[in-house]
């Protein structure tokens, strides 16, 4: 692996990371979609990157997919989730505020890093030493999920989480297998669409996506 | 010719597989006014492949196959001996009755669903699978047998749900209760099958003997457990009473007479061919089960005024007693004496053959009754013998092979048990020598209650005055129900007056199990080998015969030259006699019911209404009195109360926000990642 081949890898993991982390900080979602179609762009590039390197076809074409997906279609879905409803600009009131967040995804990094110490050290190489950016996006969207309450950064949170794992895939195999990764990436489209036909009924029925106003619908 | 006889037992295995495959094609394709027909007569056509099957097993044919491209992983491995054969027979016997009786209780008003697709469907697969389950020759294909058994009988179980609310919820009872039993059965045999080079029988009989104690007493008590549950022994019998009143009568029949016998099946293959014998204390334990389950069902049969369901109380009555002859053959192995372990078991196997007739013969006599009057409350049936005289004679038949007298079906039975027990004495070791005797006055104690249990239900079902209109408008079943009466019927008399066409047979294949010799010889008269005691049930009909019609016959003989007159019955002058005087099955069994106060525990309300005027004039009494499952109240209950509560416990952690919900979920994977960062 050459040094540039090197310098590219660690931009893209870095744009990775900083993108996540740039999600927690952002209010208006709009801007939130477009640093998921950046991070999108990041990961294919991560993974073109890869392909450069083992001089892979497949992987090169995986990019590609990616491309379009995580940094197109996904988007454009969400921008279409949020243009029908034009009351919700801002994600008001998240469950923890933002200084907090910046904080929590501090720790959290730390904590994929700490965490990822076995797998780097099973074989050393640029490409497995940006496996704990991977486990830290991972970690991120899950508490982006946890905590944001408008149904469209929800959503981004389940995103977000994809990305690391496919991230994380990438970097410790090369690939997981055309079929499977098709197949995962058919998933999360459908999830999307679910959620973004779920998203206008919520919308209908109770005026707002706000998750914790559902609390009256439990036993 | 040559080769179809001596492969009988593939070739009824082949056979029932097509049929039964032809048979849910059939159900799927016809249109419902054809189905039952079909499907019944190709059902039946099943049962009499099986029963072939099973008869030439009996008479020392093997066969084995294996398919490995039927289940993933372990394949399938079908091999039949001479025990499973015994099994084999008995279900399809029943199935040939109960699929024939299937055709006119279908189509006819006994089910609002019953000709349903999906009825019909269940019934050929839910035979197939009874004969599946004792043919099966390792643990992987005995456990899917099993399964499918309790899929499939769960499905016809369920069959009336929309009719009544009770079959939900005996059907709630049965799913649980049969899952529970077969994790048990999952657990054991898998240890079990642990140190063996595969999962068939022989590779697990030849490295059963390297479990240690320790681990040989927990697996046996867990098949014990997971069997017993399934042939109804108390404590694990509470689904038995729900289910088998609420299924369909043939189904009922079905499950009664044959699923329930595969929980031996089980229990004799785990602990007496796979295990060899085991530890002493395994068959005191069963012995106890048995004994307690046999009183304990026939105590709650004897009071229970539902038909249906004093029966189902009757199986558990007998499954006890068959379990008494299990745990005897048990007990007599592991303290070597292997003549008498043969003979005890030959007593339950055949006791297992006349259960399965006269149960069969009930059930479907009793369907025959809520088919032509709508119900199965005794005390509001009665009078039924001049409109129904076919159905009343095949429930006295039936009743008579029940109760355990000469020349009944379950006598010859358990007269070798009997004799088996008392040779037992003296017995080696203090326990044995308390349990043996114990278990002969509980089989005494059980044979007389099972009397009174039988006359209650034939005396008050079925004779003197209707006590209800719907008992009064009754008529007889259709000519296809009435045909499997009489099959069923006709084994009950083949089982009474023959049971020496089978006791040889079935004593070599018990020896076979306990390594010792045939316990039962001689083609007229049953000669036990090995301790005295010869008895000829033909002989004993012809002399009883000849006893009852001396008694009836002389005192006619002896009256017939006096004058006759006719006049009316005696009533106190208290007008004419009305249906309202006549013993109810309550009343009939309240007397035992009061002998046996402490061990039923029954609830009883009086509430006397007084006039305004005075409270010395009565203006109504109400009384109800109702005989809870004590075991039930006192072990299900608590256990039933403690989920409810841990349930409710659970509650406060789901307050309905989402966040929430996602948090438990995140924080759980943080936590599980530090532990993993730290203690690395």
């Amino acid at each position: 692996m050459s040094a540039v081949h090197v310098q590219l890898l660690n931009l893209s993991a870095g744009a990775l990371l900083l993108s996540a982390v740039l999600v927690l900080w952002r209010r208006e979602l709009v801007v939130i979609i477009r640093v998921f179609a950046v991070q999108g762009i990041a990961l294919a590039a991560l993974i073109a990157v890869l392909g450069a390197v083992q001089g892979s076809l497949e992987l090169a074409v995986f990019a590609v997919g990616v491309l379009v997906l995580r940094a197109g279609v996904l988007p454009g879905l969400l921008r279409y989730a949020l243009a029908s409803g034009p009351q919700e600009r801002r994600e008001t009131r998240p469950l923890v505020n933002v200084a907090a967040s910046l904080l929590a995804a501090a720790v959290l990094t730390l904590l994929a890093l700490a965490v990822s110490q076995p797998i780097t050290a099973l074989a050393p190489s640029s490409a497995t030493q940006a496996v704990p950016i991977g486990i830290a996006v991972v970690l991120i969207g899950f508490f982006v999920l946890v905590t944001r309450r408008r149904a469209v950064s929800q959503l981004v949170g389940f995103l977000l989480m994809d990305n690391g794992i496919t991230a994380v895939g990438f970097l410790t195999t090369a690939g997981i297998g055309l079929v499977v990764e098709v197949g995962v990436a058919l998933d999360v489209l459908l999830v999307v669409l679910v959620l973004q036909i779920l998203t206008g009924r919520m919308r209908e029925v109770f005026g707002g996506t706000d998750l914790d106003e559902l609390r009256e619908l439990s036993d | 010719m040559n080769v179809v006889a001596t492969q009988l037992v593939a070739v009824g295995l082949g056979a029932a597989a097509v049929l039964g495959m032809v048979a849910v094609v059939a159900a799927v394709l016809l249109t419902r006014a054809a189905r039952p027909a079909v499907v019944g007569v190709l059902t039946a056509a099943v049962g009499v492949a099986g029963t072939v099957a099973g008869v030439a097993a009996m008479t020392g044919q093997t066969w084995s196959v294996q398919l490995p491209g039927v289940l993933p992983l372990s394949g399938v491995l079908l091999s039949v001996d001479a025990f499973g054969g015994v099994f084999l027979a008995v279900s399809g016997a029943v199935a040939v009755a109960a699929a024939i009786y299937g055709i006119g209780y279908c189509r006819g008003g006994g089910g609002g669903g019953l000709a349903s697709r999906g009825v019909q469907v269940a019934t050929p697969l839910f035979v197939v699978s009874l004969l599946l389950v004792p043919a099966a020759g390792s643990v992987s294909t005995l456990l899917a047998a099993w399964e499918l058994m309790a899929v499939t009988s769960l499905l016809l179980v369920v069959a009336e749900h929309r009719r009544r609310g009770e079959v939900a919820s005996a059907g709630r009872w049965y799913v649980v209760m049969t899952h529970l039993g077969f994790v048990a059965i999952l657990i054991g045999l898998l240890v079990l099958a642990a140190p063996a080079a595969d999962d068939s029988w022989d590779a697990v009989r030849a490295a059963a003997g390297t479990l240690s104690p320790a681990v040989a007493g927990p697996v046996f008590v867990l098949c014990l457990i997971g069997f017993g549950s399934k042939a109804g022994i108390v404590p694990v019998h509470a689904w038995l009473p729900r289910a088998h009143p609420e299924a369909p009568s043939h189904v009922s029949a079905l499950m009664s007479a044959a699923m329930v016998t595969m929980g031996i099946y089980g229990i004799v293959r785990v602990g007496i061919d796979l295990m060899g014998g085991g530890a002493l204390w395994w068959w005191l334990l069963v012995l106890l089960l048995g004994a307690g389950s046999a009183i304990y069902g026939i105590l709650q049969a004897v009071v229970s005024t539902d038909l249906k369901r004093l029966l189902a109380y009757s199986t558990t009555e007998n499954m006890g007693i068959v379990l008494v002859g299990v745990g005897a053959c048990g007990l007599f192995t592991s303290t070597g004496r292997p003549v008498l372990a043969a003979l005890a078991l030959t007593a339950a196997l055949l006791h297992i053959i006349g259960h399965a007739a006269f149960k069969t013969l009930l059930f479907l006599a009793a369907g025959s009754v809520l088919h032509a009057t709508g119900t199965r409350d005794l005390d509001e049936l009665g009078g039924l013998r001049s409109a129904m005289p076919v159905t009343t004679a095949a429930f006295g038949l039936g009743a008579l092979a029940a109760s355990a007298l000469p020349p009944g079906t379950a006598f010859v039975s358990e007269w070798v048990l009997l004799q088996a027990l008392i040779h037992g004495l003296p017995a080696p070791g203090v326990a044995t020598s308390i349990v043996v005797p114990m278990m002969v006055a509980a089989i005494a104690l059980t044979a007389g209650l099972a009397v009174v249990t039988f006359v209650k239900a034939f005396g008050v079902g079925f004779l003197a005055r209707a006590r209800s209109t719907a008992a009064a408008q009754a008529h007889e079943s259709p000519p296809s129900m009435l045909t499997a009466m009489a099959l069923a019927g006709l084994g009950c008399v083949g089982v009474a007056v023959a049971p020496t066409a089978v006791l040889p047979t079935l004593g070599q294949i018990a020896g076979a199990l306990v390594r010792s010799g045939a316990p039962v010889s001689g083609a007229l008269s049953a000669e036990l080998v090995g301790v005295t005691g010869v008895l000829s049930p033909v002989l004993l009909v012809v002399a009883l015969a000849v006893g009852s019609v001396v008694v009836v016959a002389v005192p006619r003989m002896l009256v017939a030259g006096r004058a006759r007159r006719a006049a009316r019955l005696w009533d106190c002058g208290a007008g004419p006699l009305s249906e309202r005087m006549q013993y109810t099955a309550t009343s009939f069994a309240e007397p035992l019911g009061r002998v046996f106060d402490n061990v039923l525990q029954p609830v009883q309300d009086i509430d006397v209404t007084h006039h305004q005027e005075s409270a010395y004039l009565v203006s109504s009494v109400a009384y109800r009195r109702r005989v809870p499952d004590r075991v039930e109240r006192r072990l299900y209950q608590p256990v039933l109360a403690a989920t409810a509560a841990w349930g409710r416990a659970g509650r406060g952690l789901a307050t309905g926000s989402v966040h929430r919900y996602l948090g438990y979920g995140f924080y759980t994977v943080c936590a599980l990642l530090i532990v993993l960062v730290v203690t690395r």
